[in-house]
């Protein structure tokens, strides 16, 4: 134990701090310019200078380590001088055009200033000259404020670990420049906006149009576009979204952000919202009142209810919409359309992933913290790149690989490369193969270690598989397996690449069982912000909200019991089957909240033909899709900022979604299914979203007395106040073998990329700036093969269709496979792939799908 | 009772007194004014109706929209609405004051750095309607046309309206965008 005393208070300290945390941690508040929470201390502002007794001069708080005894001055008459004198040196440079500039009034400088800064200045020399640079579509640098104390050029480095930017020439005319000269090429994750003390750097999304203190009201929400749930500050004013900013402190993301989320909320306020409910009439829609519509639904719904029955009728939920959304959903589909007919465009990835590994391990075993990772002595990456996918959950494997974690990368996850240490970590294996390695692996790692005979059916499996290995020669296996077997704390992250394989529950199990050998914590990357919650609420053909069985008597009594009407017998069909029952003419109905499966499926044109030879579809959303146009009758809903409710992370973290600017044209997603409903004759009367968490609180056990004044408390992570359930597996279920060679020249596969999402992304002009069309990524390998340059235009074409896109290449990429976003109008890769079923996991799989490229 | 009193009682002396200032006042001329006939200028730097500078230079307002009048305002009643203009400079798109929310503490002028509000001499500015009293940027520019411009306006900032730029060594800002240190 340290004792040191701060301005005759004493303070207590048990492991090694600066006297600045000390301070801090005793309330006492050392200014500062250079330094940030955030980032590792600099000692270069010189503004934290303290007075300590026996020592001669003046000392940096920042990065004098506390020694016991230490007695401290924060304030005195030469502390104040020595500030006064340093912040005048800043000011020879610092232009005072605060009358301007947009960071007046949260400005660093300003306030330092303000507090000891001199009146007037007495250097007369002429400031310097650094021209604006306004050629970035996100960034405006104004270099003459640049106050040089290396905030942005740390934080690129050491956290984002972009290292993007730095510092340029020296003495009075160091500044900061992008490598790339006058535009950025980095990730756009906008950090440095966050860290600049001045204002130096500005977002252009604002640039100009008001001041700090101009805002209305200040909304603490979640962010719309991934499962990691990123806290954000909404800045609102006249009704109008003004920026979004991450608080330190506040939130899992503690003050960081990324591009998505920093910069894609424009789509809220965009143009090609849907103002009314419109019903189709003879091919053409018309604009509706919301009663008519109502009644239209409820109609046509009752009508193929009656004529059918129950199992004519589906429904397909949204990952973008709330728990709340999707609870009422359910019981919608449920109890009024009578049908367990119910699945989510999670099916392909998470739903899939999540529903398989819990069945083998107990539910709640992919619910791990995040910020966790960062004490990871190995991680395991496989299937997707974390830092596009979930962003912030990259950068915490970023962290682990700078505090000295083994990072281990199978395949290519393009964001993590830098930071493998040696080459032997980064595991390239043979396209669409990634079962293989993992088996691999597992093997491997079972012949040095015993099972722990835990789990009977797994380790049954586990010894028939290492009966007949694999046949792949992988040289590093032995080094993995020892790094592996000799780190404490293991980390498995799997994309959902894995899932989108024929085999791709081969993969499942592996990761379930290397998760349970090695006692590793798993992470599944989910895409959408609500894909943990979904499940949760029930949108499964098989389950019942809080995971409960659907044929087990005793929990559907419990729910029958509350919701007062009977559960439908049979199990539902999922996602994939459902489109081959449309086909069929099984099911003549189709009720579709938020989601848009024409673009978000593989082969478009067959989902759309499936979707096309519908009696009946309904689409709740907020802009028309391609699948809205499709529809019978569209329901605009109300989008991420104008409601609220609650999302679920994929940490299981439950948190609020907050009303921050009102809409005029929607509703809730939740009130339009219970009108519905209720003139359905299921009578649903909720009088806001807490109501129906009230309820879910009541029926869900997992979410069993969770209250929305607890949920804003934060730190809500499930299961707060529920109960874990273990079910076991007595067999693992397996399908036949289907091992393939690929050998075609090329094939097409999915890209994830960091600045696009789909349809929300899509309409953000901040994200099209930054990336305005879709690219082709190509190996250089490759792309010298087919001697194509960058920004060349091909047209690609499988059996699917065909789509002229430009290349981009990519080192990264280091088979032949080449890839493409499916974010874009009409360019999406889902049109031209084509899909088998994964038999156990009923997910798509998208492999093997040849590829021809010509140049245009 | 003495004998002063006396006689001030007898020959009503305090009365006659009164009189004779009544009588003095008769021959002097009068205090109240016929308005709206007869009018009077008011007190140099008293506070009137608002206005905007208008910048002889360029013909445009003098203010930068950095909202500190708005800021400082204690009824709140001023609006400012800037964007980004021409060679990304700031614009100012709106500047709007409720008059009739308006204390006249002139703080917003106080606070100004650069002197591009001011409240003029002019008080006659009563209306039928509400709106009327809503007054826009171009209407405010109007008053300092109307009321400020020439002599008179710069007589009112020698006397009165000093913008604090001037006391701080503020570099000045011309439409431009040129920063001139002092």
């Amino acid at each position: 134990m340290i004792t040191i005393t701060v301005n005759g208070k004493e303070i207590q300290i048990d492991k090694p701090m600066t006297v600045l945390e000390a301070a801090k941690k005793a309330g006492i508040k050392i200014p500062t310019l250079c330094h940030h929470e955030l980032l590792e201390s600099y000692g270069g502002c010189r503004l934290c200078v303290v007075e300590v007794e026996r020592m001669p001069k003046l000392q940096n708080a920042c990065t004098l380590l506390a020694a016991d005894g230490m007695v401290i001055r924060t304030e005195s008459e030469v502390i104040s001088k020595v500030r006064s004198e340093m912040l005048e040196l800043l000011l020879i440079n610092h232009p005072l055009d605060c009358a301007y500039c947009d960071k007046a009034g949260e400005c660093e400088l300003q306030d330092l200033v303000n507090k000891y800064g001199p009146t007037v200045g007495r250097y007369k020399e002429e400031k310097r000259k650094v021209p604006e640079s306004h050629t970035d579509p996100i960034f405006a640098r104004h270099m003459g404020r640049c106050v040089v104390c290396t905030r942005c050029v740390r934080m690129c480095d050491t956290v984002q670990g972009a290292s993007a930017i730095s510092m340029i020439e020296r003495g009075g005319r160091t500044r900061m420049e992008p490598f790339s000269s006058t535009s950025f090429n980095c990730e756009y994750c906008g950090n440095c906006l966050t860290v600049c003390p001045v204002g130096a750097i500005l977002s252009r999304l604002y640039i100009h149009s008001y001041r700090p203190w101009q805002v209305d009201k200040e909304i603490k929400t979640i962010c719309p576009y991934c499962g990691v749930g990123c806290s954000l500050f909404v800045q609102v004013r006249d009704n109008s979204i003004k920026r979004v900013i991450p608080k330190i402190g506040q939130g899992l993301n503690n003050g960081l952000l990324c591009s998505r989320g920093r910069f894609g909320y424009e789509f809220i306020e965009s143009q090609e919202r849907l103002k009314s409910p419109l019903v189709k009439e003879k091919g053409k829609f018309k604009q509706s009142t919301w009663n008519e519509a109502f009644h239209f639904v409820a109609g046509r719904l009752m009508e193929i209810r009656e004529l059918h029955g129950g199992k004519a009728i589906a429904g397909i939920a949204s990952p973008r919409c709330t728990n709340e959304d999707n609870y009422v959903f359910q019981k919608f589909m449920r109890m009024a359309c009578r049908t367990n007919n119910i699945d989510s465009i999670s099916r392909i990835g998470f739903a899939a992933a999540q529903k398989y590994i819990e069945d083998l391990l107990g539910q709640g075993v992919t619910s791990n913290i995040i910020d966790g990772l960062k004490n990871s002595d190995a991680i395991l990456v496989i299937g997707g790149d974390p830092t596009a996918v979930n962003p912030i959950l990259g950068l915490a494997i970023r962290a682990a690989a700078r505090n000295g974690a083994n990072v281990i990368v199978v395949g290519n996850a393009k964001g993590l490369v830098p930071i493998i240490r040696d080459k032997t970590l980064r595991i390239i294996h043979p396209v669409f193969r990634e079962a293989d390695v993992l088996e691999l692996l597992l093997t491997n790692i079972f012949k040095t270690q015993d099972v722990r005979a835990e789990k009977p059916a797994i380790d049954k499996r586990i010894k028939e598989l290492s009966e007949k290995p694999v046949k792949m020669d992988i040289k590093e296996m032995e080094k993995l397996v020892k790094i592996l077997l000799g780190s404490n704390s293991i980390s498995i992250v799997a994309g959902m690449e894995l899932v989108q394989r024929v085999d791709g529950h081969r993969s499942l199990f592996a990761i379930a069982a290397l998760t349970y050998l090695l006692e590793a914590r798993l992470f599944l990357l989910s895409e959408k912000p609500n894909e943990q919650g979904l499940i949760d609420m029930g949108c499964l053909p098989d389950m019942l909200p809080g995971g409960r069985p659907i044929n087990v008597g005793d929990f559907k009594h419990k729910f029958e019991a509350a919701w007062k009407e009977s559960i439908p017998q049979d199990k539902g069909i999922t996602l994939m089957e459902m489109i081959g029952a449309i086909r069929n003419k099984d099911i003549k109905a189709l009720y579709i909240m938020g989601e848009n499966p024409v673009f978000n499926l593989p082969n478009g044109h067959y989902i759309r033909e499936a979707l096309e030879s519908l009696d009946f579809l309904v689409v709740q959303d907020i802009f028309l899709t391609e699948t809205a146009e499709l529809a019978d009758v569209v329901l605009p809903a109300l989008g991420w900022a104008e409601k609220d409710g609650t999302y679920t992370n994929l940490e299981r973290r439950v948190q609020l979604l907050k009303r921050a600017i009102d809409s005029s044209s929607g509703i809730e997603d939740w009130k339009i299914i219970s009108e519905i409903s209720s003139i359905m004759g299921y009578e649903m009367d909720y009088s806001s979203a807490e109501k129906i968490m009230e309820e879910i609180a009541k029926v869900s056990p997992l979410y069993r007395d969770l209250t929305y004044k607890e949920i804003g408390a934060g730190d809500c992570l499930w299961p707060y106040h529920g109960e874990p359930l273990r079910g076991e597996l007595n067999e693992v279920p397996v399908a036949v073998d289907i091992t393939q060679d690929y050998k075609a020249d090329f094939y097409l596969a999915i890209e994830k990329p960091l600045f696009h999402s789909g349809t929300l992304s899509r309409r953000a002009s901040a994200l099209r700036k930054i990336c305005p069309e879709p690219t082709l990524k190509i190996s250089p390998q490759h792309a010298g093969k087919l001697k194509l340059k960058e920004g060349d235009r091909v047209n690609i074409s499988t059996a699917q269709g065909t789509i002229s896109v430009p290349v981009s290449i990519d080192a990264s990429i280091t088979d032949n496979r080449v890839l493409l976003s499916n974010n874009f109008e009409n360019k999406g890769v889902f049109n031209l792939l084509n899909f088998s079923l994964d038999k156990v996991t009923k997910a798509p799989g998208i492999e093997g799908c040849e590829v021809k490229i010509e140049r245009k | 009772m003495t004998t002063k009193e006396l006689v001030k009682k007898v020959f009503f002396i305090e009365i006659l007194q009164g009189l004779a200032l009544t009588l003095k006042h008769l021959f002097t001329p009068a205090v109240t004014r016929q308005y709206p006939t007869e009018k009077r200028e008011p007190f140099p730097g008293s506070r009137g109706l608002h206005a905007l500078v208008r910048d002889a230079e360029t013909g445009r307002e003098k203010c930068v929209g950095c909202g500190l009048c708005a800021a400082m305002c204690p009824s709140q009643c001023i609006h400012i609405y800037t964007s980004e203009g021409e060679n990304h400079k700031k614009i100012v798109d709106r500047y709007e004051i409720d008059v009739l929310r308006c204390v006249f503490c002139a703080f917003c002028v106080e606070a100004c750095p650069y002197g591009a509000v001011v409240l003029t001499g002019h008080y006659e500015y009563s209306d039928y309607n509400r709106d009327a009293f809503y007054y826009t940027k171009e209407r405010l520019l109007e008053n300092w046309d109307k009321y400020m411009s020439g002599e008179k306006g710069k007589e009112y900032f020698e006397k009165f309206w000093r913008p604090k730029s001037e006391d701080f060594g503020f570099p000045t800002v011309s439409r431009t965008g040129d920063i001139k240190n002092p």
